[in-house]
């Protein structure tokens, strides 16, 4: 195709006192965008509650049925608290990121609002920084609900901040991910929770999610999906056992980078493709 | 200067035509109306000029720039202001919070104060946009729509749902746009709405421009033959009239259908005042735009109403996959 037309003058400056300004510029936009995906957010009276109530309850109710302090084989040597506070607490940043966020896409391109974004000049990698962001945050509060109900039960607090907030930070980036890459191939809102639960249901099972896995062929398959790794990564941070992080994390983000390039290559602004 | 050109634009989805190379050129600074019936191919037209859509075959150029080329995308969203046809806002945020939202995005945007007040949402500022009526929104939209400044404006269907009330302002908000220089490009169903903003008027069907004007002379319009009507005045005959031949009286109404009205008009009150009678329930009427649109449009809804059966038939047996036709 032909361009007419010279190119905008703001592509084509190339001195660093210009640059500089954009890019200042853009740090603003991605502020504003930060902002407003919040507000959006903390005005909804039904989201805030059912995104913050769900991993309380999870938690509590796993407090009430495995609670107690003795150790067991069964949990690794850990008490089954020690071991459920870091794993529910995988499953929420999990929930957080790559459900909500597939289904939030999902919803917002078939009601036509990704349509209408895209008429106006936000870069696309803008508008996902502020989602990502968003992700970021809710997954922090929701660990930090998680490991306020532990204690309750009488789990120590993380024993590696940095390597939880690690975890986090590349948990929530592969999570977004994924839940980009999900949304990219569901076509309506309506199926959108359905392959979200059809994919995330068996994954937190056989990751040992909810009840630890024994069976060393299950755990060789979940360790080369990106649920387990995740949920080791929690509990190194939350133990403090070290040695075994980083293939782990390795996985994770290969995870996250095979969801941003279907995002990529097959993300759909239009709710009616041609 | 030119704001948007189309040459032989050519568009199909699958198997079926929807454009068929149609041409046309809005002119900076212009209220453009594309009209049609629905299943026309006008939304198509307006998404491959608002960069949605690919296209098949053909030039286009918006503000000189082709939609598709992904170098100039960002500087045409810049400029260009989009009004689609469906209304998708988040429902939680309120008036001024979204336009704000909006107004960040662009390089030099309107004053977000200003804007509200432009599209008469003063009171309603502070609400959320949930609690909007469906006019309100609407609104909004053209809210969000200018807030960028743009130089060319596309609205689709922008006053549907409108009272009338809301309608006249609509229409002098958009009168205010194209006089501070902005070109609009518009369709719409109204044919008053055309009379009363477009400068200049496509009509499109089955993928075709079957016609274009100005509201005064599409469809011959203002070579029309004036029609005069009146009740033949109580005892009087139609061979009584000033005529050179007896016109067809139907339901004691006397139809006459003339070139130029002046000099018949002149003769036939100079009749009806020298026998000191009155010509009753006289009109004089030139065909609206309305009725030469449907006249203009007539051979085709036929076709397209067979079409649209079909292709709802055949979209069953698929299963309901899409919900709603993309023309």
């Amino acid at each position: 195709m032909t361009v007419s037309s010279p190119a905008p003058a703001a592509a084509t400056a190339p001195d660093a006192a210009r640059g500089t300004a954009v890019g200042r510029g853009r740090l603003r936009l991605v502020a504003h965008q930060i902002r407003y995906e919040q507000l959006s957010f903390w005005r909804n009276p039904q989201a805030v509650i059912f995104t913050f109530l769900l991993p309380v309850l999870v938690v509590t109710v796993f407090g009430a049925v495995f609670g107690g302090d003795q150790k067991s084989d069964f949990y690794f040597g850990l008490s089954g608290m020690q071991y459920y506070t870091p794993t529910i607490a995988a499953v929420s940043v999990l929930g957080a990121c790559y459900g909500q966020l597939a289904i939030v896409l999902s919803t917002r391109r078939q009601t036509g609002m990704l349509k209408r974004l895209r008429a106006t000049p936000l870069p696309a990698w803008i508008y996902f920084t502020g989602l990502l962001a968003h992700c970021l945050l809710v997954g922090a509060i929701d660990i930090g609900l998680v490991i306020g109900v532990g204690t309750l039960y009488g789990v120590p607090l993380p024993a590696h901040w940095a390597g939880l907030a690690l975890a986090l930070v590349l948990g929530a980036a592969s999570f977004c991910a994924l839940g980009a890459g999900v949304a990219s191939l569901v076509r309506s809102a309506e199926s959108a929770p359905a392959l979200v639960q059809f994919i995330q249901f068996p994954l937190v099972f056989i990751s040992g999610s909810y009840f630890p896995v024994h069976a060393d062929a299950l755990n060789t398959i979940a360790g080369l999906l990106p649920v387990k790794p995740f949920n080791e990564a929690l509990l190194a941070a939350f133990t403090g056992a070290s040695g075994h992080g980083w293939r782990g994390l390795g996985v994770l983000a290969a995870w996250g980078v095979l969801g941003a390039v279907v995002a990529v290559r097959r993300f759909r602004w239009d709710p009616r493709p041609e | 200067m030119t704001a948007v050109v189309v040459e032989g634009l050519r568009k199909a989805y699958g198997s079926r035509d929807v454009l068929l190379g149609i041409d046309f050129a809005v002119t900076e600074g212009e209220i453009f109306a594309l009209l049609g019936p629905n299943g026309a191919g006008k939304t198509t037209t307006l998404e491959i000029l608002e960069g949605f859509r690919g296209r098949d075959e053909g030039r286009v150029e918006v503000l000189g720039m082709d939609p598709r080329s992904s170098a100039v995308a960002h500087e045409l969203r810049e400029r260009v202001g989009i009004v689609l046809q469906d209304t998708a806002v988040e429902p939680y945020l309120s008036v001024r919070e979204t336009i704000a939202r909006d107004a960040g995005y662009y390089r030099a945007p309107r004053d977000v104060d200003g804007v509200i007040e432009l599209v008469g949402l003063r009171e309603k500022r502070r609400a959320k946009v949930k609690d909007l009526s469906g006019g309100q929104k609407r609104r909004l939209d053209l809210a969000l729509g200018v807030v960028g400044n743009p130089s060319l404006l596309f609205l689709d269907e922008p006053t549907t749902g409108f009272d009338p009330s809301a309608r006249r302002s609509a229409w002098e908000l958009v009168r205010d746009l194209r006089d501070s220089g902005t070109t609009i490009v518009l369709t719409t169903h109204y044919m008053d709405e055309v009379q009363a903003l477009a400068d200049s008027v496509t009509v499109i069907a089955d993928g075709r421009i079957v016609d274009s004007g100005t509201p005064a002379t599409l469809g011959g319009r203002d070579k029309a033959f004036a029609r005069i009507r009146f009740e033949l005045p109580p005892g009087t005959g139609v061979l009584d009239l000033p005529l050179p031949t007896a016109p067809p009286v139907v339901d004691g109404m006397v139809h006459l259908e003339v070139r130029e009205p002046t000099a018949v008009l002149h003769s036939l009150t100079g009749w009806a005042l020298e026998r000191g009678t009155t010509l009753g329930r006289l009109t004089v009427e030139r065909p609206s735009l309305e009725d030469v649109y449907l006249e203009i449009t007539r051979s085709f809804e036929t076709g397209e109403a067979a079409q649209s059966q079909q292709s709802q038939q055949s979209a069953a047996v698929r299963g309901r996959r899409r919900k709603r036709s993309r023309t």
